[in-house]
């Protein structure tokens, strides 16, 4: 309880101390199996969603973690083209006046460090949703909170990263996470046009953990508990033929999943285009949809710590 | 059982306003400065840092006191060892709260060192006394010094840090929070209302 109720913004995944993660993810567990207990847990309290980039699936699942606490949501899903923002007001400037009428504040934001200028001068908690390419907090949080609840653990795990591994903010998320814990061992699976960056790299020799870089696939399949699967950013190529060269080499599908160890699951951030073909969703190794919903538990969890 | 969660509900029901930030204090820059000052009164008043070792109390002092063995580090050149303790064994108070979650102390060689304890707020001085206290346990420095980065008055006990960030008058309903980028993403000391 102590760590919980010190908790109050969410402004990135290196925030997040062993104990704090498992004390929400034994939180987040309790509200999966016994949700009645916490339906009137936030009731009377107001979340706003400002949100100054779409994103359906991240902005669905912070309301419906919010009304299944008892409490109330309110937001925007273009606040950069149609709030004041389009007049010229500051970041700053709105976080001081949508934090006078709401208890809790999530963010979404086009540019890098965005969460950290609007929780300086929130006077209620802030969770960044996003920030432009920088850091996807509750992205990772999910994303760990599945591992564990897949696998069973996360000290020792062996996870393979696959796809957009420059500019997939999640992964590097995630990565940040990861390095937390003891034993790990990734493998960054990309074409070089989009390999992993070299300050994530940095990071991972700093915390000791070991990590390869291989474009091939079938060779890491086998080795894995996860395959993290990601989405190759069109919009991200100079060209259509510089995009058409590496879509789809890295196919997750019947063919690789025989490659897969029986305990080893398949995550993706979603949304996916064919990366990963539908024939393997009813595998019990597809674990994307399930992560998904994992992250309203954890987003109840989060609400939950920050309003408490 | 429901005892026990009419307790939580009461206190989230509470915590609405409780958590709402009424002022800032310190910034992230003030924070910095703050440190950068302590560190040098702290050479200053121990000639040097060759005897000094910091134990940050848990949570948040810990953080503070590594950015301080950090910045003694550059000033004197030499490694300053640092630890962190956890107070909740000691504290007079145990009774009267919920089991809060312990952390491990993990306290250098402090015998015939002096130790400078490292807090983010001091305020009726109960938390200082369960540290000393605590560090006792690690064995017998030759001096304990005090540093803390807010001091907001109300003490109840005969305790007075030896280096402050700053003093914050507050009223006694009134609780200061200091945020940490390690644990909080971002440096910053604000007072909620109680």
């Amino acid at each position: 309880m102590a760590i919980g109720s010190r908790l109050r913004h969410i402004v990135e995944s290196q925030q997040f101390s062993r104990a704090l993660l498992e004390d929400l993810f034994v939180l987040a567990d309790d509200m999966k199996s016994q949700p009645h207990r916490y339906a009137g847990r936030l009731k009377g309290q107001l979340m706003a969603a400002l949100f100054y980039e779409p994103s359906t699936r991240t902005r669905l699942s912070f309301e419906a973690a919010m009304l299944r606490l008892g409490g109330r949501t309110m937001g925007t899903d273009n606040a950069r083209e149609f709030s004041s923002a389009a007049k010229g007001e500051t970041i700053e400037d709105t976080i001081r006046i949508v934090s006078g009428y709401s208890d809790v504040i999530v963010l979404r934001h086009y540019e890098e460090g965005a969460a950290r200028r609007a929780a300086a001068v929130s006077s209620v908690p802030v969770i960044n949703a996003g920030d432009g390419p920088g850091q996807h907090p509750t992205q990772a949080l999910l994303d760990l909170y599945t591992i564990r609840d897949e696998i069973g653990h996360i000290d020792g795990l062996r996870i393979a990263m696959v796809g957009d591994l420059a500019n997939g903010r999640t992964v590097r998320s995630l990565t940040y996470l990861l390095s937390k814990f003891r034993d790990i061992r990734v493998s960054f699976v990309a074409p070089p046009q989009v390999a992993m960056r070299q300050d994530i790299k940095e990071h991972l020799d700093e915390h000791r953990v070991t990590w390869a870089e291989t474009q091939d696939l079938d060779s890491v399949l086998p080795q894995v508990d996860v395959i993290y699967q990601t989405r190759i950013q069109k919009e991200r190529f100079p060209d259509e033929a510089a995009y058409l060269a590496v879509k789809g080499i890295y196919r997750i599908d019947a063919r690789a999943m025989a490659l897969l160890r029986d305990s080893a699951i398949v995550m993706h951030p979603l949304p996916r285009v064919d990366e990963i073909s539908p024939e393997i969703d009813s595998d019990p190794r597809a674990a994307y949809f399930r992560q998904a919903r994992n992250g309203m538990y954890i987003r109840m969890a989060l609400l939950d710590r920050v309003l408490s | 059982m429901r005892l026990y969660t009419n307790a939580r509900l009461g206190l989230a029901r509470m915590s609405v306003t409780e958590r709402r930030l009424k002022a800032t204090v310190m910034d992230a820059e003030q924070i910095r400065r703050s440190l950068s000052r302590i560190a040098h009164e702290i050479v200053e008043r121990n000639h040097g840092a060759g005897e000094v070792v910091l134990v940050g109390v848990y949570s948040r002092g810990d953080h503070l006191a590594r950015r301080l063995a950090g910045q003694l580090e550059e000033l004197e050149g030499h490694p300053i060892a640092v630890g962190a303790i956890d107070t909740s064994e000691h504290r007079d108070d145990r009774h009267l709260r919920e089991p809060a979650h312990r952390f491990k102390s993990d306290v250098p060689d402090v015998d015939g060192k002096v130790v400078v304890l490292v807090d983010d707020v001091i305020h009726r001085g109960r938390t200082a006394r369960a540290a000393m206290d605590a560090l006792l346990d690690f064995g017998r420095p030759r001096a304990i010094q005090l540093a803390v980065l807010v001091d907001r008055g109300h003490r109840e006990l005969p305790i007075r840090p030896d280096y402050v960030g700053k003093n914050v008058p507050t009223s006694d309903s009134e609780r200061i929070e200091v945020l940490v980028a390690e644990e909080d993403g971002l440096d910053q000391a604000v007072i909620v209302a109680g």
